[in-house]
């Protein structure tokens, strides 16, 4: 059985349909979310641990209804918990993860955001445990649409779960994310954020095009 | 630029005057807006324009999009009254604070108080009133103001007050569609009317109107239509037409049952069409002028009694089938009579309704015979009916049919010659009236309990499971439009009365005139209502009260009078038929608290205790009504922040609860009953009425009710507030879940003009009726007693007394309604006062000149105006354009006090199909049109400054 699991995001509202599911193609795509959200939302030190990461990776990605390479980590030797915090701080730290830094009005985007994650019954704030924009929180939200696809009896609201998460990753995520991975990725990312940076930009294209597709069908 | 940059001279203090000019067409932003108010059909996109926080100016913005190649666009879109709408926002009658009256009610004398002095006054008024007669003696008449009626309804479902049903408030209620189709409002795009190949303004007045739309018409006309305008009088439509049939006021069914009269006796009506789509094929028993029923021919049991026989020629006595109307070329009878044996085994001739009929319309209505009756030439009348026949034909109706006491027969008429000449279902052809739909999130926001999508789907699934019970229970129900229709019904008749936000009570106003406005006196007088009807308005009322048709919703009865009244977006003492002459001592007087919510102060407000101010257009977020005519939801967009302390109405009945639940502690009261065993909790009603705070503002409530919209499937995906602040405007894609959308019956199709009924005729969708079609045989006990069970002509009652001449009314083209009627732009285009137009013969006999200040009076009370003497009034008739507010009147009397507010008798009928009351439906509704009345010089002429 699957259940969603939000870090930065909160349920509000009550909602239809069970809270755990039985396993399915739709439920591998929440879980993928979740295990990218969770990777981005870890400390320097969990994030190091490449090996956890790219097993929990292919764990989650077993029923995916679409092509997705795993592939693996390789974390060299001899490379300090120290350099991963400095790592981690140069190339994540600032507004690197925020969405809205990249746009000229990171207030009309936070708001933007926050909008879509109350319509489907969640909130966030700017203090806890991150900000709405951050690509954790919006990980987390395609998260939650994926698993609420899964789980609710309404045709209706399967129907508008998938069109939220189209619309999310068209207007939101992927108007910054392929742009910041391509700059990390650049700017020299070491392992294994440099693996989670292409798994997550892969992940994001597949999954868009299998909405798209499952949308016009 | 500069002056002195175009023409080289040089600038000096002499010309400070350019600069004063240049600078009022300067501006800092641009935003979209438009007037959220009853100019229905309305929803013209502007571009407002503002510099320091006042809005400078406003144009059309001329983009909305061509729908159909070849049909020309909507654009500018616009109206007069909208092209300097900006003036009213800082105008003199303005309402920047509230304001509480020191004198008495009408005194004129005001002062101005706080916010919370208003609110808490209001709040412990509202405590009494519960306390005294639980929160249903809280009461608001309802109000076509979209931008004040889903808040106010959310509130009033918070804290359980009584709503009254608003379409006898302003009764644009086309009653006579009603009975024939089961649905009143046919709305087709205005840019089919360039479909038509006869136009038939009936009715109608679209060149005051229509302003935004009435291209169309000409459109059509440059494009090979003709256009016949039918009136009394010489109105500004007519100049237009290619002819025009001058009829007497209020004769019209006389007319058209004439014109069906020539096409049936001439052969050349649609009887394909008649067969499929009317009850007219239909079996009627000769001993009982009743349908033949299945519980006539089967016996009672399981035979249910509204299943209706055609006569096939092959197979004799079939069955008219419920669930579609398509025969397959099966030509049942028409005419002929039959045998049938009853289950009881009596043997009864029967006949097709078309053979009643051609009989009736035989012996009363060839066109010789109607023009006694109309005035109209019989080679006029054949005129009209042979291009009726052979046209696509559009009759273009407006809402002053339904204002005549027998408005009804003059609609069924109409109707009639739209169904023999087979014209309803097709593109340029049909019939209409108004109809609200597609936005279904501002349904939604009235009565959510949940935020954002579960919210709506919650809703969605609620009213999926009511209409599979609806299937369930008559499997004859085979369209979703009935199914929703059959539910509306059942569910009209629950006073749900849940703590929550399903709390409030629902009453049709009939009920609430009769009772609580003593109306019963006016209604009961014989000589004012249909003389020809066998019985007493008492006996006609009690009869229906004692049958059960109204039960659970005949209130406020006598022991449970009102306390305090709630005005918002509406001006009840201007629109009442009958005014504040017969609201004043019976209702006015007897209110603890009367309060308005305006942006200004009409003439209701005057009259109140308090005043609130509320946010203009252009000052807050809203939408246009969303209608069919357009079908495009309309932003009117916050562009400045509100003038004074005035708010939106979504803050001020938030404000409200908080106050309301503030002074409950206080006072100690933690909850209430409303009677029906229902409790309601004042302290989390503020919580309530925003989902705990998930509603913030009206941003957010805008951008739910787009959510919502896209959710249920009538907005394109995609579309929120964001989006509609960029492009003004989204066209609807589906009909949503509404009765009113739903009846279109008909696809959407993107790249199409929006054409109602398409699906009856293309389909064989059943009609919403007692016969599941259209129905012009009504064998309800009562419409057989009045002998209106088919089309007849009747006279206008003289409802008011016995008075020589008829006043008529109709839009004004200068102010929606009152609002724009102290508008100072809007006051240089015309008289600038209350005037009458009256006929030159009438004037001449009673030794009026034009401008003279007439008394006009009748048996009930007078008022006085300026004399508009006019070649284009028909001798006998007044024309009193509505919209002029009470107060500037002289003596603050106006046209409206010598109205009786009449309803018509039998309307309290029921029982019987859809002749049963639902929402903003079936009801008694006041008339008033063809008021007796007379005029003479005005011996006191006060207001005569001149
Ligand atoms: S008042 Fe109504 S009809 Fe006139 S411009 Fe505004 S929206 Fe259009």
């Amino acid at each position: 059985m699957f259940t969603y699991s939000l870090q930065g995001l909160e349920l509000t509202a009550d909602v239809s349909g069970p809270l755990e599911v039985e396993e399915n193609e739709t439920t591998a795509r929440s879980a993928v979310y979740q295990v990218l959200g969770a990777f981005f939302a870890a400390s320097p030190a969990d994030a190091a641990d490449g090996e956890r990461w790219s097993k929990e990776l292919a764990e989650a990605a077993t029923l995916l209804p679409f092509a997705f390479e795993v592939g693996s980590v390789a974390v060299p030797n001899g490379t300090s918990s120290d350099d991963h915090a400095a790592e981690h701080d140069r190339l994540l730290g600032g507004s690197a993860l925020l969405g809205g830094a990249a746009r000229d009005d990171r207030d009309a985007e936070i708001a933007s955001v926050r909008r879509e994650y109350e319509y489907f019954g969640l909130a966030s704030s700017d203090e806890a445990p991150r900000p709405a924009d951050h690509l954790a929180t919006e990980l987390d939200f395609l998260q939650y649409l994926c698993f609420r696809e899964a789980a609710t009896p309404s045709p209706r609201l399967v129907a508008s779960f998938r069109r939220a998460q189209r619309d999310f990753l068209v207007n939101h995520v992927l108007d910054w994310v392929p742009g910041f991975v391509a700059a990390t990725l650049a700017a020299g990312a070491g392992q294994p954020l440099a693996w989670a940076l292409e798994r997550l930009d892969a992940f994001l294209a597949a999954d868009h095009d299998y909405v798209v597709a499952r949308l016009g069908a | 630029m500069h002056s002195e940059d175009v023409i080289g001279l040089p600038r000096s203090e002499e010309r400070a005057s350019e600069d004063t000019y240049r600078s009022r067409w300067t501006w800092e932003s641009v935003g979209w807006g438009t007037h959220c108010v009853d100019c229905y059909p309305g929803n013209c996109p502007y571009r407002v324009y503002s510099s320091g926080d006042r809005v400078v100016r406003e144009e059309p913005s001329g983009t909305f999009d061509t729908v159909e190649e070849g049909v020309p666009d909507a654009n500018p879109m616009g109206c007069n009254k909208g092209a300097c709408w900006s003036q009213q926002l800082y105008d003199g009658d303005r309402l920047l604070h509230p304001m509480r009256r020191v004198g008495e009610r009408g005194s004129g004398e005001w002062e101005r108080i706080s916010w919370d002095e208003a609110l808490t006054q209001i709040a412990d008024s509202m405590l009494d009133a519960i306390a005294e007669g639980g929160p249903q003696s809280i009461v608001r008449e309802g109000t076509p103001e979209v931008a004040a009626v889903f808040p106010t309804d959310r509130f009033f479902n918070v804290f359980g007050g009584r709503t009254l049903d608003l379409h006898p408030s302003f009764n644009d209620f086309s009653i006579g569609l009603h009975e024939t189709f089961g649905k009143w409002n046919p709305a087709s795009s205005a840019d089919d009317w360039f479909h038509s190949e006869l136009i038939l303004i009936w009715h109608m007045n679209p060149a005051f109107t229509r302003i935004p739309f009435y291209h169309y018409m000409l459109e059509a006309r440059y494009h090979g239509a003709e256009i016949v305008s039918i009136s009394p009088d010489l109105n500004a439509s007519h100049m237009h037409a290619d002819y025009h049939v001058p009829i007497s006021s209020g004769d019209d069914a006389a007319l058209g049952l004439a014109m069906v009269q020539v096409i049936l006796e001439e052969g050349i009506a649609d009887t394909t069409f008649i067969r499929e789509q009317t009850d007219l094929p239909c079996l009627v028993r000769t001993d009982t002028r009743r349908y033949l029923r299945a519980s006539d021919v089967r016996g009672g049991g399981l035979a249910r009694d509204d299943q209706l026989f055609h006569w096939d020629p092959e197979q004799g006595l079939v069955e008219a089938d419920r669930g579609n109307l398509l025969l397959h070329g099966r030509e049942v009878a028409l005419s002929g009579s039959y045998e049938v044996t009853l289950a009881n085994g009596q043997t009864v001739t029967v006949e097709p309704v078309l053979a009643m009929l051609e009989r009736q319309l035989q012996e009363h209505y060839t066109p010789e015979l109607s023009q006694a009756i109309t005035g109209v030439h019989p080679d006029m009348v054949r005129m009209i009916a042979r291009k009726a026949a052979t046209s696509r034909t559009n009759i273009m109706l407006g809402w002053n049919s339904c204002k005549y006491y027998h408005g009804d027969l003059i609609e069924r008429a109409m109707c009639l010659l739209l169904a023999v000449t087979g014209n309803w279902g097709k593109q340029g052809t049909g019939i209409r009236s108004w109809m609200i739909g597609m936005a279904d999130g501002m349904f939604t926001l009235m009565v959510k309990t949940l935020p954002g999508v579960e919210g709506a789907e919650q809703l969605l699934a609620a009213q999926e499971a009511g209409t599979a019970m609806m299937r369930a229970a008559d499997p004859s129900i085979t369209t979703e439009e009935i199914a929703v229709r059959e539910l509306s019904r059942t569910l009209a008749r629950v006073q749900l009365g849940e703590e929550g936000t399903m709390g409030m009570r629902g009453s049709p106003p009939a009920f609430w005139w009769y009772w609580q406005g003593n109306y019963r006196e006016r209604w009961n007088n014989p000589e004012w209502g249909d003389t020809s009807l066998p019985r007493t308005f008492d006996e006609y009322f009690e009869e229906a009260i004692a049958n059960g048709w109204w039960t659970g919703l005949d209130e406020p009865r006598p022991e449970d009078p009102p306390h305090v009244l709630i005005e918002c977006g509406g001006n009840m003492l201007r629109r009442t038929r009958g005014g504040a002459t017969q609201l004043g001592p019976n209702l006015w007087d007897r209110l603890d608290l009367i309060v308005s919510i305006d942006f200004r102060l009409n003439f209701t407000g005057l009259n109140s205790d308090i005043v609130l101010p509320a946010a203009q257009h252009y000052e807050k977020v809203n939408f246009h009504i969303p209608t069919s005519h357009t079908m495009r939801l309309t932003l009117s967009d916050r562009n400045v922040t509100p003038a004074g302390e005035a708010k939106p109405e979504w803050d001020i009945y938030r404000l409200l609860l908080e106050t309301f639940a503030r002074r409950a502690a206080e006072r100690g009261v933690t909850e209430y009953g409303n009677g029906t065993g229902a409790t309601f909790t004042p302290a989390d009603m503020a919580d309530r009425y925003t989902l705990n705070g998930y509603l913030t503002g009206e941003d957010q409530v805008a951008d739910e009710i787009i959510r919502d919209s896209v959710y249920v499937g009538t907005l394109p995906e995609g579309t929120d507030l964001a989006r509609m602040r960029e492009v003004g405007f989204e066209r609807f894609i589906g009909w949503g879940t509404s009765p009113y959308a739903l009846a279109q019956a008909s696809p959407i199709e993107m790249e199409k003009t929006h054409s109602p009924f398409r699906n009856h005729v293309e389909l064989g969708d059943p009609f919403p009726t007692y016969s599941r079609r259209a129905q012009f045989f009504i064998d309800h006990p009562w419409w057989t007693e009045a002998g209106e069970d088919l089309p007849v002509h009747k006279p206008n009652p003289r409802s008011g007394g016995n008075q020589p001449l008829r006043m008529t009314s109709g839009h004004n083209r200068w102010s929606i309604h009152s609002m724009n009627q102290a508008n100072p732009v809007i006051l240089q285009t015309h008289r600038g006062e209350p005037l009458v137009e009256i006929s030159v013969e009438d004037a001449r006999a009673r030794g009026v000149a034009d401008d003279d200040l007439i008394r006009v009076w009748n048996d009930i009370t007078s008022f006085r105006a300026r004399a508009k003497v006019s070649p284009g009034v028909r001798p006998g008739q007044i024309v009193s354009y509505n919209g002029w507010d009470g107060h500037q009147y002289a003596d603050w009397k106006g046209a409206n006090e010598i109205e009786a507010g009449m309803v018509k008798w039998i309307a309290f009928a029921g029982g019987y199909g859809h002749i049963n009351y639902s929402m903003s439906e079936w009801q008694p509704i006041p008339v008033d049109r063809g008021v007796p009345c007379d005029f003479e010089l005005d011996p006191t002429p006060t207001n005569d400054g001149r």
